[in-house]
């Protein structure tokens, strides 16, 4: 997988580059939109990590140009301006996702890494994650024999979680998939239903699933 | 006292002197000097006959004549002052939205004209300082965020290298927590700044509000758990709006959780929607330690945190009201604060029905 970042902030490219590595990317780094755009027509990049304040050429308008070229690279668009009606422009322009500064770090890779392989994502019915099971259809949620009575925020929190199993699950994207939030509520909201599931999926059970990490957000794994 | 009553008075007052100097004057040469060097029969008669004749003009002709001068006085006095009323009028409506709209100037060159291009030119100076500290209020959030950004995931890498201590984790954790607050001060100014600038656009569409209550206050209790504060729906009128989807929400969520963090533990959180005539009025009150009356004006001001600005434990970055402020004015709607100290508190959003 090879992934092409466009950011001129040196020092965040560097770490963007090196957590992407970490992953298991191959990473291309670049400082200018103009040349973003030469080195994206030329190469078959699997994804874009594009900043929208670049020198020669701003992302929205190299992200405009590579779709009108028939180009269908994933795009994540990255900006410092964060509001809802720039996340909106740009999504119309044609990206596929869309994060602000400043961002979670292992939050981005997350999103690249789904972006990567967009399409390729579970339709199962029945997650499983260890012995714990979600039904999709009937929302009901099992472990150890024990069946659990879910509210409808919970089933669509533990389903994304289920869903993006093993991966690090940031507080803003829970926010936008679970909430449907385009903005920070800037409330411990998440991290109470989070608080509440766990009683109910993990308490008296062995291993604990339901992982908080530090600073960042939850994961579910074994 | 109005300069135009002032003025008025003054000019009766001068008006009825000069007049009085004038009959008296005359009544004395009547009286006195034309009376004295004819000194035959009869002339005291034709005297008495002419001061008689003095009466009948003063009544029939001076005092008609004063009561116009005052009477057209009134009016000249009225029609020179009425474009300082105009002026008054219009600059009563400047506020720090429309600056930038001069006053009417009548083009004449007069001293209101003077006046009224002065004040222009002061509104106009203003205007510019207020636009440059909003965009230095711009720039500065967008040009906290590259550092911010660079510092969030420095640390972040650092936190996941494998060779850190728990002690060394939990540091860096909460550094990265710190940060986050800071990430959400900047997202706040921002936004306020850009609502500041009329740069953010609202998508109205109609909006079940009842529906939005209803969710909104789902979360609260969710959120209200851990202190065991108990959340009551009164009523919830259907009730649609046209808004933000989005903002609503927002709104919504921002004072659920002032209601769930100034509360106190055990209290209780009510809410009621209610269709008021032309608007829907949504209330929340809560329990808690209130705010002093005093204070209770500038709830909506940002970065005021009362009291709870010596209470660390209560976190939030002090512009949550501000934004709600916002939203409930960007729908064109009305947005109240009362407390009544160790009593209720109750926040009410008026808006209008779509």
């Amino acid at each position: 997988m090879r992934i092409l970042v466009v950011e001129d902030e040196k020092k965040t490219a560097s770490f963007v580059r090196k957590a992407l590595e970490g992953e298991g990317f191959a990473v291309d780094v670049c400082g200018r939109g103009d040349e973003a755009l030469a080195a994206a027509l030329a190469t078959p990049f699997d994804g874009l990590v594009l900043d929208i304040m670049l020198p020669g050429r701003d992302g929205l308008s190299v992200l405009r140009q590579l779709r009108a070229q028939g180009n269908r690279t994933p795009v994540l668009l990255l900006s410092a301006r964060g509001e809802v009606d720039e996340r909106v422009e740009g999504l119309d322009a044609g990206a596929d996702d869309y994060l602000p500064k400043p961002f979670v770090l292992a939050e981005l890779v997350a999103r690249v890494r789904a972006l990567s392989r967009r399409g390729g994502e579970t339709k199962a019915t029945v997650l499983r994650v260890a012995d714990l099971t979600l039904d999709t259809i009937s929302h009901r949620a099992q472990r150890g024999g024990k069946v659990f009575d879910l509210t409808a925020r919970e089933f669509r929190l533990l389903e994304y979680l289920m869903r993006s199993a093993g991966r690090i699950c940031g507080r803003m994207s829970i926010i936008e998939k679970v909430w449907d939030y385009d903005f920070d509520p800037g409330t411990n909201l998440v991290d109470v239903y989070v608080r509440r599931l766990r009683e109910k999926i993990d308490d008296g059970f062995e291993p604990k699933l339901l992982q908080t990490v530090r600073g960042v957000g939850y994961v579910l794994k074994e | 006292m109005k300069i135009r009553t002032r003025l008025n008075l003054w000019y009766t007052a001068i008006l009825c002197g000069v007049a009085f100097a004038v009959i008296g004057a005359a009544v004395y040469h009547e009286l006195v000097i034309e009376t004295r060097p004819h000194h035959h029969h009869g002339s005291k008669r034709e005297a008495e006959l002419d001061s008689e004749d003095l009466i009948d003009i003063l009544t029939w002709t001076v005092t008609p004549a004063i009561l116009l001068g005052v009477v057209g006085g009134w009016w000249l006095m009225r029609r020179a002052l009425a474009p300082v009323a105009d002026l008054t009028q219009a600059v009563k409506k400047i506020n720090d939205h429309n600056l930038s709209q001069p006053l009417p100037c009548s083009g004449n060159g007069d001293e209101l004209d003077q006046l009224t291009e002065g004040f222009n030119a002061m509104t106009a100076r203003l205007d510019g300082a207020f636009q440059r500290i909003r965009e230095f209020t711009l720039h500065a959030s967008h040009e906290l965020k590259t550092p911010l950004t660079i510092l969030r995931g420095e640390l972040e890498t650092a936190l996941h290298d494998e060779p850190a201590s728990a002690a060394q984790r939990e540091r860096l954790a909460s550094q990265i927590d710190e940060i986050e607050r800071l990430a959400k001060i900047v997202d706040g100014l921002t936004l306020l700044t850009k609502a500041d600038a009329g740069q953010i656009a609202l998508k109205c569409e109609p909006v079940r509000l009842d529906e939005l209550v209803r969710e909104c206050v789902a979360d609260a209790k969710i959120l209200a758990q851990p202190q065991s504060v108990e959340v009551h729906l009164d009523s919830c009128d259907e009730i649609t709006v046209a808004g933000d989807r989005h903002r609503l929400r927002q709104l919504l969520l921002n004072l659920a959780d002032n209601a769930v963090k100034y509360n106190q533990p055990g209290g209780r959180i009510h809410f009621s929607l209610r269709r008021d005539g032309p608007s829907a009025t949504l209330q929340i009150s809560n329990t808690g330690a209130g705010l002093a009356p005093d204070l209770q004006a500038r709830v909506f001001e940002r970065f005021f945190r009362g009291d709870a600005s010596h209470n660390s434990a209560i976190e939030g970055c002090g512009l949550g009201l501000s934004i709600a402020q916002w939203i409930v004015q960007a729908h064109r709607g009305a947005i109240q604060f009362a407390s009544q100290p160790n009593e209720l508190t109750t926040v009410t959003v008026r808006l209008p029905l779509a």
